[in-house]
């Protein structure tokens, strides 16, 4: 078990794995995947700033975002993946809103495994 | 589970009188969030409401809303209507294909297999010739259903990740289109194999495939933000930049006449491309970030999905074709 958030719930990294099928179609956590995909790398998402990555085209939502000091704790991604529309107003990310707390304690735990932002 | 009306409190009305079209905006309940929308034969109009797993139903004479919840975790992407005249739901959330009976409003479900993917990102659908329902997933499968039986096959895609738009043709094929994948596909009805077209634009970022009356596929390309057709009887591509700096084209539908209609995000229109004239002609919408990211239409209807403000809009004009 990887404790994920300081929240109730904590997260299993295995099972997060299994989330990642929700976020899989745009997004990657293989630094090494080469895959032209709508969503940025979370390789190393943790602590990291939003809209942070040099080459890829955010949103003005995002960026807007960025701008006013969002960083991409374990706090934040649960908001943005409870309902990224509440979050970023504007943003391109669709996916429907991950309302269940375990799913979202799992995802993180596994995101969490990607590394830590800067390392 | 029972269907839920909605009397909004405002229909807007707003016509936007351009070469006489005119636009009309329909206020859907908040939350909603109408992702995809497709009209039906008497001219009642479905809307896949994604974040609230419902299916929803306009009527378009009172602005009345009503809410078909399609079940539990639903989260539709895509809706078309079916020859039977019924909206059919690609149900990402339920990783399902779902009917609803547009008369008893039943919903019929019918999950994919599992035990490849429990989560496959579905995307949007079309049926082909034989009454069978094709569909994409964008986590790297696309599939098949017959609904007289209840047989379902599901493939790996070419690629992997990436198949979106799915359109069939007046000859009864199928065709679809990766967006990670850049590339259109061709599936062999009964084997299901899918043979895959490059088109001529590098990394295009295919979203969406709409077939013409001679069977042509154009495609809405993200990425480059062109409009590309290609013509299977000769084996050819063209291709065309949206009008704009940097174009970003989502949608794309091909009306009876064969004028191809587009959503082009960063000019925040609708725009329609003649192929005849080469010329683009642009249908703002009257808010900002509409994010439109599909439309689908009849004779002398475009209806349009702006998933950004909560709307449905119609843009009206002459057709030609009976």
């Amino acid at each position: 078990m990887v404790p994920a958030t300081s929240f109730a719930v904590e997260g299993d990294a295995g099972r997060g794995e299994r989330v990642f099928q929700r976020c899989y179609s745009c997004h990657s956590v293989d630094p090494n995947d080469k895959s032209k995909l709508q969503g940025p790398s979370l390789h190393r998402i943790m602590g990291r700033p939003a809209a942070a990555i040099p080459d890829f085209e955010y949103s003005d939502a995002m960026r807007g975002k960025a701008a006013a000091g969002l960083v991409w704790d374990a706090a934040a991604l649960d908001r943005f993946i409870a309902d990224p529309e509440s979050l970023v107003p504007g943003t391109r990310m669709t996916t429907p809103p991950l309302r269940d707390d375990q799913e979202r304690a799992d995802l993180i735990a596994y995101l969490t495994l990607a590394g830590p932002y800067g390392h | 589970m029972r269907p839920v009306l909605y009397a909004l409190a405002a229909l807007f009305l707003i016509p936007t009188l351009a070469n006489s079209q005119e636009s009309k905006y329909y206020d859907v309940p908040k939350g909603d969030f109408p992702h995809d929308v497709a009209v039906g034969p008497s001219g009642e109009v479905w809307y896949a409401g994604q974040k609230l797993g419902i299916a929803g139903r306009l009527d378009t004479a009172t602005g009345q809303v009503e809410r078909i919840p399609l079940g539990r975790n639903s989260a539709p992407h895509g809706v078309i209507v079916g020859p039977d005249g019924a909206p059919w739901f690609t149900d990402g959330g339920q990783n399902a294909i779902v009917r609803v009976d547009p008369a008893t409003k039943e919903v019929k479900v019918w999950l994919l297999p599992p035990e490849r993917m429990p989560y496959t990102n579905l995307n949007t659908a079309a049926f082909d010739g034989k009454g069978r329902i094709w569909f994409t997933g964008q986590n790297g499968i696309y599939g098949r259903l017959d609904p007289k039986t209840g047989d379902m096959k599901v493939w790996d895609a070419p690629k992997g990740r990436g198949p979106y738009g799915i359109t069939g043709t007046p000859g009864g094929d199928i065709w679809f289109v990766s967006l990670a994948g850049s590339y259109l596909a061709n599936v062999d009805l009964e084997t299901g194999a899918a043979a895959v077209y490059e088109p001529p634009t590098k990394d295009q970022g295919a979203r969406r495939v709409w077939a013409d009356s001679k069977g042509r596929l154009w495609i809405s390309e993200w990425n480059s933000g062109n409009v590309s057709v290609y013509d299977p009887a000769g084996k050819s591509w063209k291709q065309w930049k949206l009008p704009g700096e940097k174009p970003r084209t989502y949608a794309v539908w091909v009306d009876p006449d064969d004028k191809v209609w587009l959503a082009d995000w960063a000019a925040n229109a609708i725009v329609r491309f003649d192929p005849v004239t080469e010329k683009f002609e642009s249908f703002p919408s009257d808010r900002p970030t509409s994010n439109v990211r599909q439309m689908l239409g009849r004779k002398g209807e475009t209806w349009i999905a702006e998933s950004g403000t909560e709307r449905i809009r119609v843009i009206r004009y002459p057709a030609k074709t009976n």
